[in-house]
């Protein structure tokens, strides 16, 4: 077992979130990934300029010393003028102003009194421009957690990188759907205490940031990162987290990766790395030095008024919501959060006299069972497919058997003949139960129910008939 | 707020009524106060909530390191470029985002260092301008930078220059110069040079290599081919627009092709004519120009005067809509106007010359086939052909500077410079 405290283990996190709005200085819609073909591809060059200090900035000058070409891939669904640096920036997206403010409400920050653009030197090629347009939204927030309070120095509002597609010696390919998308960074300080409470701070964040409604979902549209230091030694910011469970692996094992260094004698170094599939981290490039911005002149900037965050109406926290949820309807935990986002399931319990945890059943384990069993895709089932069903369970037309088989019918495009599935009276099939029982002499109760199951399956009530067939058994 | 006693680049600390915050005083741009955080982010902070402000630190200049002399490559031919502004070899101010202009051969060859391998570097800052704010006394002072250059024996030369009115600057300098020995080539960058993405580097390298390369003589303009960053066309002095606020290949050449096309990878240049002037002829420079001249844009709705407005002007150039028309017809109550726009010319055309040029930009004003046209030209309005506006417009000031008037209504439509293409091919259009 590592003792964390006794290495004067330190670690801090960098959270960012795309946010669900067009870009951040131009009106192309944001994709997560744009499924067109691209229709544009322009081969440029970037070179590194004299930082602020008038000296070329590290990172700088080790992405200079590959020389690369690059070669940018745009679809006109996803990229104007702006992303290919053709035309300035439009004065910045103030939607996504006012979901970072709100973001900044959540994490307890104090917001700036005016948004200043900043470019960061960028001179890998993931920026067309040869920069970030970045800015600084609020101060000194923090979060709750189990092991104490975990300050947010920083919240940063900006624009996202294009994503690479290849590489090879002398060229990049870059795709830029990508780039311009709105995001939030935040910045955790360095007081988070081992492995496992960074996974807890990185997932409490991201439910905080979840709950606005207002950000991005899926694969790519957040990333963390993670940096660390131990005995006031270098520092080492890992990128390229899969997913929070690596969280831990890969800071002890990057940990047990500078304690061997510290161990030969050699020396530690502040740098990059990435977070690999085996819980491991492989070298990026050194650490870019802290004097690379300069304010973004061609984008004006925002003064935040006292009315305009007053009138920012803050969410509840999922955690909040899913709570009260499971406390209401008496739901499954894991069932109740995984409601929350779903806007029909308050308005079904209101409707019918279902029990609430048949409708959630319904509504997400049901489509999971689908997929699983018959192979189909429940995306396509529409709020009006469940509506049809809990409108016969609610009539007793069909029975709880019956729902898989219709709602795959419905994603296969069958007509629905109702007629098929309706639920016949138990009070109808009981002479027949009593002879087949007789026919059937010395056969089991299992045998038995698999024989009715397989003539009345969805159209009777389980239950009943179990107890039918109990009845003349015996 | 106090008075307090420090100034800008100062490290100071600000406490509000809810925190503490420390900074490097930078320019604001705005009310509010702005430091520079240790992160690097400004933060602007509204003065109203500030307690009380401690200078922690006063800012000490660095000395600028000393920068050793640029050896002589006596292989190599020899440029001058002459700055007048704009974003072409500007370096940012990282203090306050502002553009500043350090502009030493030394400070070129560290930002541009594959100038070394072309040729030698003479530099000069003439001016730190827009190229918005020329006049017509900033051409004499060129083409007098220009005459001290070519005394000095240089190879070629180099105007760095804003690129709004570049073009217009270069048709201007290309009848200042009616004859010249050595190339002259204008390089403007629509990305400025601070940032990784600047084609301020490429039009400077390919207009270099197309000085130290070719016989080319004369004035033209080097800017980027297309959006990316493989090729420079040099373009004709008296032939080029800016046809695009933003875009790295905003100028296009109108009405004719490209001089040539230089391959910012391979150095190859590629001539796409062959009839340019070559180097060695004497230096001839006319750089006066008639200041009363000026150019109207012909819209719907016109008013008599807006062309009597110009009573006393020597020269007007009109941008004509379609093959060089005007209002000029009363149709009906709604028209009426236009028989005084009518008056209003021919009064104007009694003392100015007034010449007509295709607002569309691309092709030729003739005056003949409709008969509008044919009245304008009873006026006394003559065809300009298929002058760019601008063109004829410094054309026409240049001609009234040099020539009698008789002369100049003839000179105006001969081709001097290559302003006028007679035969348009179909290629030369977008």
């Amino acid at each position: 077992m590592i003792d964390y405290k006794k290495l004067d283990f330190k670690c801090g996190l960098e959270i960012h979130k795309q946010l669900e709005t067009h870009k951040l200085f131009c009106n192309c819609p944001s994709f997560v990934n744009d499924p067109n073909k691209p229709d544009i591809i322009i081969n440029r060059k970037l070179r590194s300029v004299a930082g602020e200090t008038g000296t070329l900035d590290i990172a700088a000058e080790y992405e200079k010393s590959k020389n690369k070409n690059f070669v940018y891939e745009a679809c006109s669904t996803s990229s104007c003028l702006v992303e290919l640096d053709e035309e300035p920036p439009h004065p910045i997206n103030q939607h996504a102003i006012d979901i970072a403010l709100e973001i900044a409400l959540l994490l307890n920050a104090k917001i700036v009194d005016e948004i200043q653009i900043m470019r960061k030197t960028v001179i890998d090629g993931s920026n067309t421009s040869g920069f970030q347009r970045t800015s600084l939204i609020a101060l000194n927030g923090y979060i709750e957690t189990s092991k104490g309070r975990v300050l947010i120095p920083e919240i940063y509002l900006e624009e996202e990188a294009a994503k690479k597609i290849k590489e090879d010696e002398k060229t990049i390919i870059y795709r830029l759907d990508r780039l311009g998308v709105p995001l939030v960074e935040i910045k955790t300080d360095s007081s988070i205490k081992d492995p496992e409470h960074a996974k807890e701070t990185a997932a409490l964040i991201g439910m905080i940031l979840k709950s606005t409604g207002k950000v991005k979902s899926g694969l790519g549209t957040i990333r963390q990162d993670v940096n660390i230091s131990i005995m006031n030694k270098a520092r080492t910011e890992i990128k390229g987290f899969q997913d929070l469970r690596s969280i831990p692996k890969v800071i002890e094992n990057e940990v047990k990766r500078q304690l061997s260094i510290i161990e030969r004698n050699e020396e530690l170094k502040n740098e990059v790395r990435k977070a690999e599939d085996n819980f491991t981290t492989t070298f990026l490039r050194p650490m870019p030095g802290s004097s690379r911005l300069y304010p973004e002149t061609d984008v004006p900037f925002v003064i935040i008024t006292k009315e305009r965050i007053s009138k920012i109406k803050l969410p509840e926290l999922i955690t909040i919501k899913a709570m009260k949820l499971e406390e209401m309807y008496n739901l499954p935990a894991q069932l109740a959060r995984e409601l929350i986002n779903n806007k029909t399931f308050e308005k079904f319990v209101n409707k019918y006299t279902i029990e609430p945890s048949l409708i959630a059943h319904i509504l997400i384990d049901i489509p999971k069972e689908i997929k699983k069993r018959n192979n189909l895709d429940p995306k396509k089932l529409k709020e009006q497919d469940f509506e049809f069903i809990l409108d016969n369970l609610n009539k007793n037309i069909i029975s709880k058997e019956a729902i898989i088989d219709i709602l795959s019918e419905i994603i296969q495009n069958k007509k629905i003949d109702i007629n098929k599935y309706k639920l016949i009276s138990i009070d109808n099939i009981e002479q027949e139960v009593k002879d087949m029982v007789q026919k059937n002499k010395g056969a089991s109760f299992n045998a038995l129910m698999g024989i009715i199951m397989e003539k009345y399956h969805g159209k009777i009530d389980g239950k009943k008939a179990s107890e039918l067939v109990k009845k003349y058994i015996s | 707020m106090k008075k307090y006693n420090f100034k800008e680049s100062d490290l100071i600390e600000i406490r509000t009524s809810s925190e503490k915050l420390q900074g490097v005083l930078m320019q604001s741009p705005s009310q509010n106060l702005v430091i520079k955080l240790n992160n690097g982010y400004n933060l602007s902070i509204n003065k109203n909530d500030i307690e009380n402000i401690k200078l922690l630190k006063k800012y000490k200049p660095q000395k600028e390191k000393e920068i050793s002399q640029i050896k002589v490559n006596k292989s190599l031919p020899t440029i001058s470029i002459l700055h007048t502004g704009g974003t072409i070899a500007s370096k940012v101010d990282y203090k306050t985002g502002g553009v500043s202009f350090k502009f030493t051969p030394q400070d070129l060859l560290e930002m541009f260092p594959e100038l070394r391998d072309i040729a030698n570097f003479k530099a000069k800052l003439v001016r730190k301008m827009w190229s918005d704010d020329l006049r017509f006394k900033h051409m004499s002072i060129l083409t007098n930078e220009i005459k001290n250059e070519i005394k000095n024996k240089v190879d070629g030369i180099i105007i760095g220059m804003g690129t709004d009115n570049l073009a217009v600057a270069s048709a201007a300098l290309s009848f200042a110069l009616e004859s010249c020995p050595i190339p002259i080539i204008l390089v403007g960058a629509q990305r400025s040079s601070d940032r990784g993405s600047s084609d301020a580097a490429v039009n400077l390298i390919c207009a270099a290599n197309f000085i130290a390369k070719t016989d080319f003589a004369g004035v033209a303009i080097c800017m980027h081919e297309n959006m990316e960053d493989n090729n420079c066309l040099i373009l004709p002095a008296c032939k080029t627009r800016k046809l695009h606020t933003s875009r790295r290949d905003a100028f296009k050449v109108v009405n004719e092709e490209p001089i040539a096309k230089v391959n910012y990878y391979t150095k190859q240049i590629e001539f796409l004519r062959h009839d340019h002037t070559k180097k060695g002829n004497k230096l001839i420079i006319k750089n006066k120009f008639e200041e009363k001249v000026a150019l109207i844009k012909i819209t719907i709705n016109m008013t008599a005067n807006q062309f009597s407005a110009y009573k006393g002007y020597k020269g007007l150039i009109i941008e004509g809509t379609g093959l060089g028309h005007t209002p000029l017809d009363v149709i009906d109550k709604e028209t009426k106007e236009h028989d005084k726009i009518k008056k209003a010319l021919e009064n104007l055309s009694k003392n100015c010359v007034i010449v007509m040029t295709p607002q569309c930009i691309f092709g030729r004003v003739n005056m003949n086939v409709y008969s509008k046209g044919r009245d304008l030209q009873k006026i006394g309005i003559i065809s300009g052909e298929d002058m760019l506006p601008e063109t004829a417009f410094v054309k026409l000031s240049w001609l009234l500077a040099n020539y009698p008037k008789a002369q100049v209504k003839e000179l105006i439509k001969e081709n001097l410079r290559g302003e006028i293409n007679k035969r348009i091919l179909p290629d030369e259009f977008i």
